[in-house]
């Protein structure tokens, strides 16, 4: 009896131990309700920002964009590359110390948005308006502008130019119908290569979704389209495609992505975004390519276009410097400059002329802004993205319309 | 399940002569047994091999070149010896901040852990007092709670205490564990009481007794504390991804795992990352080495006979 | 407990208890504190958060969070979602991996400790150092090795090219492996009363196809960094074992095998119990390895129920309801297959039959028989307990 009370004794102390833990709460930010923000927070405080980086060449091109702004602003700022940037992301929500500003893919906007995460400083750009009129939508939440687009990347053939001509081919042979791709795919595939490699995900195979006329959810992604018949012409146009043995995914050529297999030779071409050009910079430097447009399907050119957004957290103790930051992170001259350094576009109208100019090579890419559509952007949608990739490693061997099926309903799922 | 020992005629070295000269079996072995032993032998040899280089692997691919390092994965010597690998980690990333963290936790961890452990452990063998039995029945039951249900909640706990990110919430959840505690008392409870007695006897306080009596005799506990520790907290990863996001508390377990979950981009770098692996191993293999014969126990050396 | 002293001198006796008293919740008071603070207290914040809606942003136990009742446990285990497949695919990644690694990483261990136990063999240290070796690096360092080794163009794929095997991508590889091996013989797809039912989203044919390639290669490792630290515990009972029964075996002219079998093998029941239930609960939370090595890649066939649980709260769902709610699912897998396990081996008592053929003395049957609570501070004792607790901290390996 006696060491039962004990028991309830030890119990209790632990219940009454949580209690006052949860009264305390110093470690969770006790910040609530409306995310429109009247006033920013501003203090001295030094500013974290966390990227997803696609390497060392945008590490560092970030860092140096950001060390000379704390040297005129006078406030220090640390870049860190996540590893993981959601998790880093969502723990540091949880935890309240968020890092100021950050990367943040208009794929994971909706969850965060309403969890109330986010500070919502669109209307506090001056150059508001300069930016593509798709890409702010895509960071609207609750018709609220939450954040300004960092930058855009679309998808297109990445061609390797010495394997290419060895095959006997000329610039009059770039594919611009399925059938021609799955042509030169075939001239170029040999034992050592193969005609065509990329990633098997959504997020590069989309692009043929879009071109056959069809796409995983509409525009503002409010309702699912996933099992259209155009998806599964898509799908099993590029089925064929693997069962030929003129495609293979990245990963089945041992390499990481399209970018690295093209580099390494082992692929003739790829669908990569711009962000190739960067990591092709880096890791490939003496490998020459052509990127051409993405060839026509049954409904014409289509590709995925992706963009981020320099978020500000609401919990951030020095809003005011993060939104000064931002605004110099996505002027003209600095996105230009990470462009030359890691391949990506800028998200203002007013930079294109320039950045044609200065890229020429690269045209079709920033072409790409007029034809192409998002990736699903509804809360908790990522997650279904992530479930239909790890459904098209096995594509060569499955149904796409069962695929397809799958992925409308959890895509439904996500509306509710 | 091998060849040995489901074959006796492998294995019969210890049988036939057993029965007539015992002693002198291993002076005249007939050709069979000869056999058998080197069957054996190759056996635990190929076996040893494989155990043993993939450690191989990791020291010289880390002197290769990145295109080296793929283009031959299994052979030893790089074509081009280059240490390209440590000066990317030493020179242009966050490595020694790492490995300092990882320092500093460990030591503190150990340090307190030998205390803790070996204070509560007397406690629990030696000190008459009500709910000693209590405390030691919550002991064990909390040795069998696995840690992964408590991952999230220690990150909630640690939030709440607003231990997050500091070296405090990396440390203080590491520095005592129920399973040393069980260690120790089983240790005090082994060694006779007469001498603390008669320390008490003399006048000491329990602490006295404690710290300059009972705690010199437990030496061999303490070492066997003192690795474990060690070991458990170099190694420690889960704890440290829930207690921190700042990249100047990254221990070397989590920037090394950051490493090779693809912070550096697309690339391969196997020599960097092998080369990370290679350096963070180093001091648990020099604390094996060290300890080994404390590890492996072997009272009876390499060979009894 | 009566001590010595407290008879002798009955003056003495309340001053001393009084102070035994003091001195011992003074003594294990950083102790309690401690693991209150960071193992008791954190169970209950966790079971609140399991049954509530928090979403990550503030304190959990403000208002704005609400008692949502089972309705975390109720998406995972049922409701026909993504998260209830997610779950069901980690279920199945992970039982496979038990499945394989405790049974072949109990027999290497014993193989290796029966092997270098032998008193004839020379050199016994150096196998011994070989084997427990991988046991003391982590887990962390381990993997980024094996991500190398088991790589497109890995040492491990150039060994099975020696042999004409065309090596696979280990880790970007999602296919079972039993659905491999039937595909092998043209078997492509499943009868349809197994690929039309489903458990737990996942459907009957995938629970049965065997862990992927790339769990495989986990499974490998597992056993490659486990198996040291189990030899060393069946080594201490080996040395622990009487020699007359060795030797009444012998007599009875038993061979080598039959010694193992009916002799040995009963003896080394304790540890066989202890390494058992060690790597059953090590491997139901495997995390480092996936965090480090595939992050639950390729298609979901390396997550784990705790690698789910991580990434269901920290991930950009934040939802740390479904989170904690898996892991108590895990918590209570372990408890339900340590019980298990307990009862069938508690439940053989044949062998003590068998071992009565060899004319045993009672002492020698139990008496001993390694029992390691009984070793005293020896480290494989140590080694034994504090295993256990690794295996519970860092998830399978050690």
């Amino acid at each position: 009896m006696q060491r039962r009370n004990r028991w309830l004794g030890a119990g209790a102390l632990a219940v009454i131990g949580a209690l006052a833990l949860s009264a305390c709460g110093s470690g969770f930010s006790s910040s609530s309700g409306g995310s429109t923000g009247g006033e920013l927070s501003s203090s001295k405080k030094a500013l974290t920002v966390l990227i997803g980086s696609s390497g060392p060449a945008e590490t560092s091109a970030v860092t140096s964009a950001v060390s000379s702004w704390s040297k005129t602003a006078g406030t220090s700022a640390k870049v860190i590359a996540a590893s993981d940037l959601s998790q880093q992301l969502s723990q540091g929500f949880a935890s309240g110390k968020p890092a100021d500003v950050f990367y943040l893919g208009n794929t994971d906007l909706a969850g965060y948005a309403s969890a109330g995460d986010l500070l919502a400083y669109g209307n506090k750009l001056p150059n508001k308006s300069d930016f593509y009129p798709s890409l702010t939508k895509a960071f609207t939440y609750n018709n609220q502008l939450y954040c300004a687009p960092k930058d855009l990347s679309t998808l297109q053939l990445v061609i390797n130019d010495s394997i290419w001509q060895k095959a006997g081919l000329t610039k009059a042979d770039y594919p611009t119908t399925w059938n021609e791709l799955e042509s030169v795919a075939k001239k170029l595939t040999t034992k050592s290569v193969v005609g065509l490699s990329m990633n098997g995900q959504y997020e590069r195979m989309g692009a043929f979704m879009v071109e056959a006329g069809g796409n995983l959810m509409n525009p503002t992604s409010t309702k699912a389209t996933a099992d259209s018949a155009a998806n599964v012409t898509a799908l099993t146009y590029v089925k064929k495609l693997l069962n030929e043995g003129v495609m293979k995914y990245s990963k089945d050529v041992g390499e990481s992505d399209g970018g690295q297999a093209l580099g390494a030779g082992k692929a003739a071409m790829t669908v990569e975004g711009n962000w190739v050009t960067g990591e092709l910079k880096s890791d490939f430097p003496t490998v020459k390519y052509t990127v051409v447009p993405l060839p026509s399907g049954p409904a014409g050119k289509g590709t995925l276009v992706y963009t981020n957004c320099w978020g500000i957290a609401k919990d951030s103790p020095n809003q005011a410097a993060a939104l000064k930051l931002v605004e110099k992170l996505t002027s003209e001259s600095d996105q230009l400059a990470f462009s030359k350094a890691f391949g990506v576009l800028p998200s203002i109208q007013s930079a294109a002329t320039k950045w044609k100019s200065q890229n020429p090579a690269l045209v079709p890419f920033l072409d790409g802004v007029s034809y192409a559509q998002g990736v699903p952007a509804s809360k908790n949608s990522a997650a279904v993205v992530t479930d239909f990739d790890s459904k098209l490693e096995t594509l060569a061997t499955s149904d796409p319309k069962t695929i397809l099926a799958a992925v409308q309903t959890n895509l439904q799922a996500t509306l509710k | 399940m091998s060849v040995a020992l489901d074959r006796p005629d492998l294995a019969p070295v210890e049988t036939e002569p057993q029965k007539k000269q015992p002693i002198r079996f291993r002076e005249r072995l007939t050709p069979r047994q000869l056999w058998g032993n080197a069957i054996v032998y190759a056996v635990l040899t190929i076996i040893a091999v494989l155990y043993i280089y993939p450690f191989l692997i990791e020291v010289f691919t880390s002197f290769k070149t990145d295109p080296d390092a793929t283009a031959n994965a299994i052979s030893l010597v790089p074509p081009t010896w280059t240490t390209a690998a440590y000066q990317q980690l030493f020179a242009n990333s966050d490595f020694p901040i790492w490995f300092k963290n990882s320092v500093v936790v460990t030591v503190v961890v150990t340090a307190g852990r030998v205390f803790f452990d070996s204070l509560a452990g007397y406690a629990l063998a030696r000190l008459n007092f009500r709910g000693r039995a209590g405390i030691f029945a919550g002991l064990i039951a909390v040795m069998s709670v696995p840690s992964v249900v408590l991952l999230i909640p220690k990150f909630l706990v640690l939030n709440s205490l607003g231990l997050y990110n500091s070296y405090a919430g990396m440390i203080l959840p590491l520095l005592v564990d129920a399973a040393g505690v069980f260690i120790m008392k089983n240790f005090f409870e082994s060694i006779p009481k007469s001498v603390e007695e008669q320390a008490r006897i003399d006048g000491a306080g329990t602490f006295r007794t404690f710290w300059s009596i009972v705690l010199p005799m437990a030496r061999p506990a303490l070492v066997t504390i003192f690795i474990l520790s060690f070991q458990g907290s170099w190694n420690e990863l889960a704890q440290f991804i829930i207690s921190t996001n700042d990249p100047s508390l990254t221990t070397l377990t989590k920037g090394v795992a950051s490493l090779a979950s693809g912070q550096l981009g697309a690339a391969n770098r196997y020599p960097l990352k092998l080369g990370a692996a290679l350096i963070m191993t180093i001091p648990v293999a020099v604390l094996f080495f060290v300890f080994q014969r404390k590890i492996m126990n072997t009272s009876d050396g390499a060979v009894k006979e | 407990m009566t001590t010595l002293a407290s008879r002798t001198s009955p003056r003495h006796h309340r001053g001393i208890n009084r102070g035994e008293a003091r001195s011992g919740w003074l003594f294990t008071a950083p102790t309690l504190i401690l693991l209150g603070l960071f193992l008791v207290v954190p169970i209950f914040m966790a079971l609140w958060v399991a049954f509530s809606d928090w979403n990550g942003n503030g304190s959990p136990f403000t208002s704005a969070v609400h008692f949502i009742g089972l309705s975390n446990f109720g998406s995972v285990l049922s409701g026909g979602g993504l998260d209830e497949q997610n779950f069901g695919q980690a279920l199945r990644n992970n039982a496979w991996y038990v499945i394989l690694v405790v049974p072949i990483q109990t027999i290497v261990a014993l193989f290796l400790a029966v092997m270098v136990n032998r008193q004839i063999l020379k050199g016994r240290g150096i196998f011994r150092t070989a084997f427990y070796f991988p046991s003391v690096t982590s887990s962390v360092a381990i993997t980024v090795l094996w991500l190398f080794l088991f790589s497109q163009s890995g040492a491990i794929n150039n060994v099975l090219g020696w042999f004409g095997i065309n090596g696979p991508n280990w880790f970007n590889e999602p296919s079972g492996i039993i659905q491999d091996g039937l595909a092998g013989l043209g078997v492509k797809s499943g009868p349809g009363f197994l690929t039309g039912n489903s458990f737990l989203g996942v459907s009957w044919w995938d629970w049965i196809g065997g862990p992927s390639v790339a769990m495989t290669a986990l499974i490998f490792m597992a056993i490659f960094t486990t198996s040291g630290t189990f030899m060393l515990l069946f080594i201490a009972a080996l040395q622990n074992m009487s020699g007359e029964v060795q030797e009444a075996a012998m007599v009875d002219g038993a061979t080598g095998w039959q010694r193992f079998r009916f002799v040995t093998l009963p003896q080394l029941r304790p540890t066989l119990f202890t390494v058992l239930t060690l790597g059953l609960i090590g491997g139901w939370q495997i995390f480092d390895q996936i965090y480090t090595g595939t992050q639950g890649g390729p298609a979901n066939t390396t997550t784990s129920p705790a690698y789910l649980a991580y990434s269901t709260a920290f991930g950009n769902g934040q939802e740390w309801g479904q989170g904690a709610a898996i892991g108590f699912i895990v918590f209570a897998i372990i408890v339900v297959f340590t019980i298990v396990q307990r009862v069938i081996l508690r439940e053989r008592k044949v062998s003590k039959r068998r071992m009565r053929l060899y004319n045993l003395p009672p002492s020698a049957r139990d008496g001993s028989s390694n029992d390691e609570d009984d070793q005293g501070p020896g480290m494989q004792a140590a080694v034994g307990i504090a295993t256990e607790s690794q295996v519970n901290r860092s998830g399978g390996t050690v």
